[in-house]
């Protein structure tokens, strides 16, 4: 009787607790992406009208788009770039912050991470300043070493490296932080019998500290890959996606096609590309390092 | 002696030589939208640069009034607040289930919430737009706030604080007849502040930073948050640098100061990300 009592209880506490979230994340979340991959078999070009059913029209548009191919490489190039840069210049700097003779070590730290936590907006506006090829202070101080300084955000060849530098800068605290949890991780002795076999600081840098890192760059790799592939706001607020096309991320055709052009089913055709690629991209990570398994080297 | 002494300062000066460059690129920016910030209008590309020798707070108040910042400040409060208190109390209920409920097919329900960390927003935007839309919600704060009330990260942290924590107490508390909604809130939820804590930031930062979503759902002037404010006044006032400087500097400030007075919670939450 009692045990009957208390199954009943347990149901309906776990029903009632797990209610509201479950409700938002159906609604919010699993909805929405199923009906994604629905939206994705119409053509919807005008709000006024119904949404006509063309199958896998709109993915082999997409795949014979040249707009549509230029912006998944152009969003490749982006990601690549920023995602090894920040990891190498992350590895440098953890392990000079993790050196203990370096004074002001967590002051540094915080410096490092400041971009981070510096909203996206604010980035690229300051960017659109300091990279103005009349006025910027970067053209201001190259004029003194050269004539004829980049136009950056308007030169097909400097703008897209112009918006990775950003996304670097945003990145590279984050890349510190992991690996200087990672450092933490690794046992003095390796260090100590390296140095008995006559290492340099550098020799066990290479020979110790890089083997180490593996697991926490493929981690970072993977996590790099997919909050690059992402970008969006500091494009839409430098470029646009100009000049020519040249800096218009995956994001931004997404964008500019469902929500300037209403092209809704090309849109959602997108997202389910989007969401794939992501997919894959996780699913490699989680066969590389586990599920969900920082805590194990951190 | 000495000679040991000497030499680890040569190594302090050499480590010191080799990060500074670093830290100044980084720095550079701030240095220079600070400077910016206080510089008399039309001067921004005359030196100095880097650091101020004029302090001219007048771009701030003409910034400040030349777009409403203070109802693009408390629009963007208003709905972190609201995000940031329901992602935790719903957060909890359900981490309290996945923490100390056992039911059949429980790991599966925490795979599925777990799973939506690697939906990306743009795989769902447009029929969440159109869902919005349905419900006569663009334009409001609904729109900023429903959709955002839940998240698993946070169930994910929190329930990870949950399981640590040792079970007697959650056996004792029961068999005293302690209902799991008194356990959870007097119990459980007390011993694990600073996992609350993280979270709490994590979301906040989440809703200051936020850009997309905002601009598009609720681009109305009365409605506007801190970033898509701060776009909408870069379109306004196209050349006005000074006052963008000093726009940027005040959208910047809440995060950068939350960051420094918690940045232990914020790195120990960083950690975790491995899912995201």
């Amino acid at each position: 009787m009692k045990q009957r009592k208390n199954s009943r209880y347990k149901i309906s506490t776990t029903v009632l607790f797990l209610f509201p979230s479950l409700l938002v994340l159906c609604l919010f979340v699993f909805y929405p992406i199923i009906d994604a991959f629905r939206l994705s078999l119409f053509e919807w070009n005008n709000p006024a009208r119904d949404p006509v059913f063309v199958g896998m029209e709109n993915y082999k548009n997409l795949f014979m788009d040249d707009r549509f191919l230029n912006s998944l490489k152009v969003t490749l190039t982006y990601t690549v770039g920023v995602t090894f840069i920040s990891i190498i210049l992350g590895l440098i700097i953890a392990n000079l912050l993790n050196n203990k003779n370096l004074p002001f070590r967590n002051f540094f730290r915080g410096l490092f991470f400041l971009p981070t936590v510096t909203p996206t907006v604010v980035a690229a506006m300051v960017w659109i300043i300091i990279f103005n090829p009349t006025y910027g202070f970067v053209n201001i101080l190259l004029r003194n070493v050269m004539d004829m300084p980049p136009n950056w955000f308007s030169d097909p060849h400097w703008a897209l490296p112009t918006i990775m530098l950003l996304g670097i800068w945003r990145r590279v605290g984050f890349t510190i932080i992991i690996y200087l949890a990672a450092l933490q991780n690794i046992p003095n002795d390796y260090y100590e019998i390296s140095k008995m076999d006559g290492a340099n600081a550098f020799q066990s840098f290479l020979y110790v500290t890089i083997p180490q890192m593996i697991p926490t760059t493929l981690m970072l790799i993977t996590l790099g890959f997919i909050d690059s592939f992402l970008v969006f706001d500091q494009v839409l607020i430098t470029t646009r996606g100009g000049p020519s096309s040249t800096t218009e991320v995956v994001s931004l055709f997404l964008y500019t096609d469902a929500f300037t052009l209403f092209k809704m089913g090309k849109g959602a055709a997108i997202s389910v590309i989007i969401f794939v690629i992501i997919l894959v991209i996780t699913l490699i990570q989680w066969r590389l390092v586990g599920f969900g398994s920082y805590e194990d080297i951190s | 002696m000495f000679k040991h002494m000497s030499k680890t300062l040569l190594n302090k000066v050499f480590l010191l030589l080799i990060i500074l460059p670093m830290v100044f690129l980084m720095v550079m920016p701030y240095m220079w939208m600070i400077t910016a910030s206080l510089k008399e209008r039309g001067h921004v590309s005359e030196p100095p640069y880097l650091v101020p020798n004029t302090f001219d707070f007048s771009n701030y108040s003409k910034a400040w009034n030349g777009a409403p910042f203070g109802k693009y400040f408390s629009n963007t409060l208003f709905v972190a607040v609201v995000v940031v208190v329901s992602r935790i109390f719903f957060g909890a209920l359900a981490a309290y289930v996945f923490a100390f409920i056992d039911f059949k097919g429980r790991d599966i329900v925490y795979f599925v919430y777990l799973s939506t960390m690697m939906i990306p927003f743009y795989a769902i935007v447009i029929p969440l737009y159109l869902l919005v839309n349905d419900f006569n919600w663009l334009n409001s704060y609904q729109a900023l706030i429903f959709p955002r009330i839940v998240d698993a990260f946070a169930i994910m942290i929190l329930r990870q604080a949950f399981i640590s924590i040792p079970r007697e107490y959650i056996d004792a508390a029961s068999i005293d007849g302690s209902s799991h909604w008194y356990i959870l809130w007097k119990i459980v939820f007390p011993m694990c502040l600073p996992s609350v804590i993280t979270s709490a930031v994590f979301s906040f930062l989440f809703i200051w930073n936020d850009f997309f979503w905002p601009f598009l759902v609720a681009n109305d002037t009365n409605l506007r948050v801190i970033q898509t404010g701060l776009q909408a006044f870069t379109g306004r006032y196209l050349t006005e640098w000074t006052y963008w400087m000093a726009g940027t500097v005040i959208a910047s400030l809440p995060p950068v100061l939350l960051f420094i007075f918690a940045q232990k919670y914020y790195i120990s939450g960083l950690s975790r990300t491995g899912l995201k």
